[in-house]
């Protein structure tokens, strides 16, 4: 785009677009509020979509602000938030914690990839939500069974992501490690890890969400509590006012942890950027 | 010996390690391996369940019961269907929902990439949905819908449509305008350009977005099966946690798992057979 602006004769610019640079914003904002207003008039403007199938914008924003104070199904949209959060915390520490080093070994150790990759593999491919009633039946339906749910869909993305990055990278560097005089686990630690953390980074927030996802799915199959539950029981009740306003903090709280884990794991970039500047 | 896996131990050996049977690195020793360990990984289960009993049978069943299991329930219907019967009914909601995010969702991601306009005014309101898991719009699907397939055809479209709009955009933006202008200025025709320049860069990107977007409505099915319905391998596997089966509750498991890897191992095939080489993949 930056290349038309400067190829554009000077005299022309007068018939470009009313804003200027700024018409993809204004086409933007325009088109979402013209969808938010097409939402009113289906709902509170003309009752095309019956308050029992469909709230307004303006009641379920009401009923979002409500829900900071009063309980549904027993606890304050905080309370549920915060029990979503903590199940989603353990399953998804414990996949990085996990998930990292068998990327490495894997990557490293090319027998125990050949060993575990097909049972791995085949695991997989049954999706988080699959376990949920085996994790139940082994864990009860508390806590535990909706971390472990989280943590089989964030594990994945931890391992592949890692392994995948620690083979791409340039078997010169590596090669000059071990000329060096650095042992096979000392080039892994001190070489290859640090200079693979872009992938593994991706791989990190790829987790976050998938085990976000995975444990608003399990929240809907089982539970007492979290946003997920929320949802569910507002479903049951035939109130989309609840379901819109759960699904809005589901949204923010995702963006929320995206934006946690991309912070957190900013630092461990830092080191590239001389690199990267430097080419 | 064939010729390829002469090719592949030649390769990769050094002349040091030429005299062993199972070279390090090489395809072969990494079968044997992987073949050796599942092999143990049963044989473990077994001993464990059923030889040695120190699991209770209701939390994990032995591989053989849930062997026995799985061919038993190929014949004999359970909550009336055969496991192929419920397969078929997961089947059949996965691809019209997929189908349906191809047919809308890959016209747009096209028409995005192609104007500018376009792509300002949708990718806001595109951008505000996609936080919002797919599977969170299951209440308001059984809402919309009743508990009936077409709540759930829709919440797997949703999971498959997104997909279908990012790779469809990406493909787009995947052919290189430069290329297309020197082959218009050496005089190929319209046709050639779209089959020697266009086709090559984005029907890969547009595979792989449908290898994606199948995957995803696989596994928001399984959930969406899991909250409401009557047939269907993810109904299988809650149902079967009632009652305490856990056999059948594995069998569900794993077949839901194998058909996972038989769709995506097809699509993945495809991919391959179309960009010779180079896949280039957009991540979500």
């Amino acid at each position: 785009m930056r290349v038309t602006e400067q190829q554009r004769p000077v005299g022309q610019i007068r018939n470009g677009p009313p804003f200027g640079r700024h018409m993809p914003a204004v086409v933007g904002m325009t088109a979402l509020v013209f969808v938010v207003v097409v939402w009113w008039i289906l709902t509170a403007g003309t009752n095309i979509m019956s308050p029992q199938v469909m709230a307004s914008p303006t009641d379920s924003a009401w009923t979002l602000g409500r829900l900071m104070v009063d309980p549904f199904a027993g606890s304050t949209l905080p309370e549920h938030a915060l029990a979503s959060l903590n199940r989603w915390a353990r399953g998804y520490l414990a996949a990085v914690i996990l998930g990292v080093p068998l990327g490495a070994i894997f990557a490293w150790y090319r027998d125990v990839r050949s060993a575990l990759s097909p049972i791995f593999e085949t695991l997989r491919y049954i999706p988080p939500f699959a376990w949920v009633p085996i994790a139940i039946l082994w864990f009860g339906p508390g806590t535990t069974a909706q971390a472990i749910v989280v943590f089989i869909a964030a594990f994945p993305p931890c391992v592949i992501n890692t392994h995948r990055a620690l083979t791409t990278l340039d078997p010169t560097v590596l090669r000059a490690a071990r000329t060096v005089g650095a042992s096979r686990l000392a080039t892994l630690i001190r070489v290859a890890l640090p200079a693979s953390t872009p992938g593994i980074t991706a791989g990190l927030r790829i987790a976050v969400s998938n085990g976000w996802m995975a444990l608003m799915g399990a929240e809907l199959i089982v539970g007492q509590k979290g946003l997920g539950f929320l949802i569910n029981a507002g479903g049951e009740n035939g109130q989309p006012d609840v379901i819109i306003a759960g699904m809005v903090s589901i949204g923010i709280l995702g963006l929320i942890l995206d934006t946690l884990v991309l912070t957190l794991t900013r630092p461990m970039l830092q080191w590239r950027k001389g690199i990267e500047s430097g080419d | 010996m064939t010729p390829s896996t002469t090719r592949s131990t030649t390769k990769s050996s050094t002349a040091a390690r030429k005299h062993t049977l199972f070279p390090r690195g090489s395809r072969r020793r990494a079968i044997c391996v992987g073949i050796t360990a599942l092999v143990v990984f049963i044989v473990i289960w077994q001993l464990i369940t059923a030889v040695f009993g120190l699991v209770n049978p209701i939390l994990l069943p032995s591989a053989t019961e849930v062997g026995s299991r799985f061919i038993h329930m190929l014949t004999e219907p359970y909550q009336g269907h055969t496991l192929g019967g419920h397969a078929l009914t997961s089947l059949k909601i996965v691809v019209l929902g997929w189908i349906i995010g191809g047919i809308i969702g890959m016209p747009l991601g096209i028409l995005m990439g192609w104007n500018r306009w376009i792509r300002a005014a949708v990718n806001p309101i595109f951008q505000v949905l996609r936080p919002i898991p797919p599977i969170a719009w299951i209440p308001l699907a059984i809402l919309w819908f009743g508990l009936g397939d077409s709540a759930r055809i829709y919440v797997v479209w949703l999971a498959a449509v997104v997909p279908w709009i990012l790779n469809s955009f990406e493909a787009v933006r995947s052919v290189d305008s430069i290329l297309i202008s020197a082959a218009r200025m050496l005089g190929a025709s319209q046709r050639t350009i779209l089959t020697d320049i266009v086709a090559p860069s984005a029907v890969p990107v547009l595979v792989a977005g449908a290898r994606i977007s199948l995957g995803n409505a696989w596994t928001t099915l399984i959930a969406a099966e899991l909250l409401a319905a009557s047939a269907g391998l993810g109904f299988v596997a809650l149902n079967a946690r009632r009652t305490l089966d856990s056999d059948i509750m594995l069998v569900a498991m794993f077949t839901i798992g194998i058909l996972g890897v038989i769709f995506t191992g097809l699509l993945y095939l495809l991919e391959r057979a179309v960009s010779r080489g180079r896949v280039e993949e957009v991540s979500l």
